[in-house]
């Protein structure tokens, strides 16, 4: 597991304009990153494509970094991300690759987890967190994070009052940051 | 500062981005000015976050993907410097005195064949870099124009800097051509090209310390100055 003060270390060498500091944060975090983004578009193309994107706006906003606002992690997955979410509203590709509400993933799998981010034990517990929350507060994180979808277009795609909508989010999302914070 | 409600119940909204735009807005401006409302922010998104790390998909990425990342920005030190924009820019309005005469350079076309598949091309193009034997190799930026575009300036220990480029073949009438971008700033005719898929450029004009290089799409007997944006540019090697 990386250590969170050689993240910073690493940021504020990218900041500094060093281009192996943004290789050696991709040896940490970009295996990850490309799972998170390939998650979230059409094919390995995009994923590449947006990748590439994402370390590059990793470059440019290396300096606005603020340790006090999370992680080096969380601010690098959070990038690749909206990264993601630009592509798919940019290029209207949002339908390709549509989280069903069927098939509705949950924000957690089962997938072998690259232990330079998250440990195996770690692992096993956020997906226990996870697993305890009801399914419809489940479905309502993951399509969200993975489909990028606002509260109000997940109460009109589920046919679930708004007000429904946002009592499950916030009820999943208070759970999971007691249940992961009280054990780091 | 007047007293605040914290929003509470939509900070962990924010922090899962499902809020619409103006209830975003809203959030922001709050959390920019409230310290306990950014640390509870960062709770719930580094919680967030961890969750998406254990459920991301389990894929390698392309082997030559951190190696583009890289040299994308190796020598790319255009944090407030001046950017290839402004330097292209203020090359278009300072005319070069004297043109490198369009000496075509030895083009050395490498012998591949027409592929029609992307993936061919991007191992021709790995393929002819991993085969530098010494020297630097400074990466090329693509720009909105053609975003698959990839090209990588090679300055061996000896001899002579050059192009390994991949782009398609230019359309009828036009050519790409090399500029080296001098301080000043102008743009020098560097050599052109109206090859296609993965060839290389040997660079007419001589490289110096810190100079730039760029590629645009000029009329089949190139251009005394770039007549349109690049398509590919680094603004140091």
């Amino acid at each position: 597991m990386p250590d969170k003060a050689d993240d910073v270390r690493l940021v504020e060498r990218i900041a500094d304009g060093d281009a192996e500091a943004l290789g050696e944060l991709y040896d940490r975090y970009g295996r990850v990153a490309f799972g998170v983004l390939y998650r979230m578009l059409p094919g390995p193309e995009a994923a590449e494509e947006v990748a590439q994107d994402a370390f590059h706006a990793i470059w440019r906003q290396a300096r606005s970094y603020r340790a006090d606002r999370g992680s080096v992690r969380t601010w690098l997955l959070a990038i690749c991300r909206n990264a993601a979410i630009d592509w798919r509203r940019t290029r209207g590709k949002r339908t390709e690759r549509e989280v069903t509400i069927e098939a509705a993933a949950d924000l957690v799998s089962d997938a072998r987890v690259d232990e330079r981010v998250v440990s195996l034990i770690r692992a096993e517990r956020v997906r226990a967190v996870v697993r305890e929350l009801p399914v419809e507060q489940r479905q309502v994180l993951a399509l969200a994070f993975w489909g990028g979808y606002t509260q109000s277009e997940i109460a009109a795609r589920t046919n679930t009052p708004l007000g429904t909508v946002k009592s499950r989010v916030r009820l999943a999302m208070n759970k999971l940051r007691e249940r992961l914070e009280e054990e780091r | 500062m007047r007293s605040e409600r914290h929003p509470t119940e939509d900070l962990p909204a924010y922090g899962l981005g499902s809020l619409d735009e103006t209830e975003r807005e809203i959030i922001a401006a709050h959390v920019e000015r409230c310290a306990q409302c950014t640390r509870d922010l960062a709770q719930f998104e580094d919680a967030l976050y961890e969750a998406a790390a254990v459920g991301a998909v389990e894929i390698e990425p392309p082997r030559d993907l951190r190696t583009r990342i890289v040299l994308r920005h190796r020598g790319a030190r255009s944090l407030g410097g001046p950017t290839w924009t402004s330097r292209i820019a203020q090359a278009f309005i300072h005319p070069v005195p004297l043109a490198v005469p369009a000496v075509l350079a030895l083009l050395l076309v490498v012998s591949f064949a027409v592929v029609g598949m992307n993936r061919q091309q991007i191992d021709t193009y790995e393929r002819a870099l991993a085969g530098v034997a010494s020297g630097r190799v400074v990466a090329l930026a693509p720009t909105s124009a053609n975003p698959d575009a990839r090209a990588a300036v090679v300055i061996p220990d000896q001899g002579q800097p050059y192009l390994v480029v991949r782009l398609p073949p230019p359309p009828s009438g036009k050519t790409w051509e090399a500029w080296v971008l001098k301080p000043g700033p102008k743009a020098v005719a560097a050599g052109t090209s109206t090859a296609g898929d993965v060839f290389v450029l040997l660079l007419t004009t001589p490289l110096g310390a810190g100079d730039g290089v760029a590629i645009t799409l000029e009329p089949v007997a190139g251009s005394q100055q770039p007549t349109t944006q690049p398509v590919l540019l680094v603004d140091r090697t």
